[in-house]
């Protein structure tokens, strides 16, 4: 029985001026309680899908819904239901955690928290204590992550996401990340996360999409995926072994 | 949306490390330039009493107002040592004589080295180099500082539009650096009441119009430097950008308008001017000796009567040369002037391009050392000399100018007698009539109407590049 995704790209294309076509008629939906990856390798266009779903660049055909508003059409109504985490996460290096909490906390909508509300949120993504009235100009790159995520968490939104949110972390750290992905997606949110580690996709997704050249390749389910080696799938489908 | 932007933007600016240090910087010389022009009023004014003070005593060590020189002194203004502008560079003391043209002489009262070596850091100077430095040190990054931290992706992933960023984004970083340096003015302004500066109504309207002037001018740089910030993708480019124009703004533009004003408009070196006078009064000289020589053949009768003849036809003589020889001059200086004025005119008009420049002219009006203070201060020395004159002829029945006495011998006792000490409270008292606070401010007006137009068309056009800005 299928619900209305959260997340929903119909026929989505991107053609960049100057010519390149970096999305070609890409659809995809992504349910509540979903984990949606986008696997692709660098230029399959797993960005240009997510700045799309963020109003951050116009498509040039094609819709991007959340919670069924039109991203493009009325982008403030939009963004009331989506958090995200971006790829580049340095957040503000003057503030503590939880300042920089507060702060996008506030935008996002939740006005009247309390520091122990905060602390909590903190704590659920697993940032030490100690760090959470720090300035984060010392915080390492996973710490950042950490805040980041925490950032995205607090807005209670339907639809997460997360541009290649575990590159650049080491695997502790990138595994506990992963663990809370899959929290999120127990309190039955939509998540579109887009990277291109394979091993990262099937340990987490319950729907892996293919992308290359701007192109969705195929689409599996983690039901479909159980019996085949998702890895010599992805390299069959991005060397056009196998039809799409 | 947007106090929740603004209330985080004043927090980051003044919790930064930046803050910290280049505000502790900028508040220091905003404080020393106070202090710095505080001291060098003090001393200044000592010394217009003491040279005036001189001047009294050597008239009044002598008996015949026809001996005196009188000096006048031009009087230091509180205004003037916060923008010096040309003050320094116009001469402070000038010999009255009752007729001739006078030239200010260029000694300076103040001759306390450090004071002069420091006599640069005006509050005229702090503005230009030290606010629009700091206005470009926190507006350069902006936009594009917050694109390469994620944060702007992560912002504006929120019900929030563009303009509430962009505004907020502008009128936070004004008010978190504006506010802030407002506290080393108002501790300089304090300490002008300490020290007893004596500020009239019109000298604080004054200043304040300066200091607006100069809030005015940091804005310019913010509003520039945030649209550049919005222009250019990465910050290393925006801060060399923002940096570049600053140095035009601060260096070139103004030396490159005067110099190519000086190319551009001819006019004949002071040298010349003076040589051309030279000339013509040499000439006059001959011609009187000739006269003189001809009033001795002529009138041979050396009777009681004759001395005052003879003064009498000097007087004549001298008022028609003088006459003339006004003419001549006021005519040379008139298209000296008329020239020079056109040059100015050009340099400032080009000098405009830059704002710095545009505050430097609006202070300089304001506390009027702007360069027609030299015009001016001629104009009351002009006035001055005429009362000086009719001073003179009260005094000694004559109106002064070139003079031989011829004194018989008999009647030296009868002036013997009249060898009293002269009063020097009695000579007329010089004063600058300076100008009045509507024409200083209508002199200043423009330009600072200029500035406020920057701070728009910047503002506009910060607003407008944001609202396309890629946030990528
Ligand atoms: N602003 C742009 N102008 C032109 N081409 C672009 C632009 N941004 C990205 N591209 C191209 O679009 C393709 C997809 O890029 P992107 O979505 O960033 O890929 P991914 O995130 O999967 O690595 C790439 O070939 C990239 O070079
Ligand atoms: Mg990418």
């Amino acid at each position: 029985m299928k619900q209305q995704p959260i997340i929903e790209a119909e026929g989505l294309t991107k053609v960049y001026e100057d010519g390149h076509c970096a999305l070609d008629h890409v659809s995809f939906g992504v349910q509540p309680g979903e984990v949606f990856c986008l696997l692709g390798g660098n230029g399959a266009g797993k960005t240009t899908t997510i700045n799309i779903f963020l109003g951050f660049l116009p498509q040039t055909e094609g819709t991007a819904k959340i919670h069924g508003v039109d991203m493009h059409a009325d982008p403030l109504e939009a963004k009331k239901h989506v958090a995200y985490l971006s790829d580049v996460v340095m957040l503000y290096p003057n503030f503590t955690a939880r300042q920089n909490l507060d702060f996008f906390a506030r935008l996002g909508g939740k006005r009247n928290l309390t520091k122990e509300q905060y602390y909590s949120v903190l704590r659920q993504v697993g940032l030490q204590e100690m760090a959470f009235e720090q300035k984060l100009k010392g915080f390492s790159k996973g710490m950042r992550q950490k805040v980041g995520l925490a950032i995205a968490i607090i807005k209670e939104a339907p639809a997460i996401i997360l541009d290649e949110p575990t590159s650049g972390l080491d695997p502790k750290a990138a595994n506990e990340f992963q663990s809370m992905i899959l929290h999120l997606r127990s309190q039955g949110r939509a998540i579109l996360m887009s990277t291109h580690d394979i091993f990262r996709a099937k340990e987490v997704a319950d729907t892996v999409g293919i992308m290359n050249d701007g192109k969705m390749l195929t689409i599996k389910s983690r039901k479909e995926l159980e019996h085949e080696d998702l890895e010599k799938l992805y390299l069959n489908y991005i060397h056009g072994k196998v039809a799409a | 949306m947007i106090k929740i932007l603004l209330e985080k933007e004043l927090r980051d600016i003044v919790s930064s490390t930046k803050f910290a240090i280049t505000f502790g910087a900028a508040a220091i010389l905003v404080i020393l330039s106070f202090y710095v022009g505080i001291r060098n009023y003090e001393e200044s004014t000592r010394e217009f009493e003491a040279a005036r003070a001189v001047n009294a005593s050597n008239v009044a060590s002598l008996t015949d107002w026809r001996q005196v020189q009188h000096k006048v002194f031009r009087k230091p203004q509180p205004l003037q040592v916060l923008v010096s502008g040309v003050t320094n560079d116009i001469g402070r003391t000038t010999e009255v004589r009752p007729h001739g043209e006078l030239t200010l002489i260029n000694s300076r009262y103040n001759v306390d080295p450090l004071f002069a070596v420091f006599r640069f850091l005006d509050l005229n100077f702090v503005v230009i180099i030290v606010f629009s430095l700091f206005a470009i040190l926190f507006g350069y990054d902006a936009i594009n500082g917050e694109k390469e931290s994620g944060t702007l992706k992560l912002i504006l992933s929120n019900s929030v539009s563009r303009a509430d960023v962009v505004l907020s984004k502008l009128l936070g970083s004004f008010l978190a650096l504006v506010v802030p340096l407002l506290v080393p003015i108002l501790i300089g302004c304090l300490m002008l009441i300490g020290f007893g500066v004596p500020m009239s109504g019109t000298d604080w309207v004054q200043l304040a119009l300066v200091i607006g002037g100069g809030l005015l001018c940091f804005g310019v740089f913010l509003m520039l430097s945030i649209m550049i910030s919005a222009s250019v993708t990465r910050s290393s480019a925006s801060f060399l950008f923002s940096l570049v124009i600053w140095i035009f703004s601060v260096l070139i533009i103004p030396k490159g308008a005067v110099l190519v004003a000086a190319q551009a408009v001819d006019v004949p070196s002071l040298d010349g001017v003076e040589a051309q006078k030279r000339k013509f009064t040499l000439g006059q000289f001959d011609q009187r000796f000739q006269k003189m020589g001809e009033f001795l053949r002529a009138d041979i009768t050396r009777d009681e009567t004759w001395s005052q003849r003879f003064v009498a036809f000097q007087d004549s003589l001298n008022k028609a040369y003088e006459k003339e020889r006004e003419e001549y001059y006021r005519k040379l200086n008139e298209d000296w002037r008329n020239k020079k004025d056109h040059q100015e005119q050009w340099a400032f008009a080009l000098s405009r391009l830059s704002p710095t420049a545009v505050f430097q002219i609006a202070a300089m009006n304001l506390a009027n050392t702007d360069v027609s203070l030299k015009h001016r201060y001629l104009e009351d020395l002009n006035r001055y000399q005429d009362e000086y004159a009719e001073f003179l002829r009260k005094k000694t029945g004559s109106s002064g100018g070139m003079q031989i006495v011829m004194r018989f011998s008999g009647q030296q006792g009868a002036q013997e007698e009249e060898r009293k000490s002269l009063n020097p409270t009695e000579l007329p008292e010089f004063a600058e009539r300076g100008r009045t606070l509507g024409e200083t401010i209508s002199a200043s007006f423009a330009d600072l109407g200029l500035l406020a137009l920057l701070n728009i068309l910047f503002f506009v056009g910060a607003f407008v590049r944001f609202l396309r800005f890629d946030v990528r």
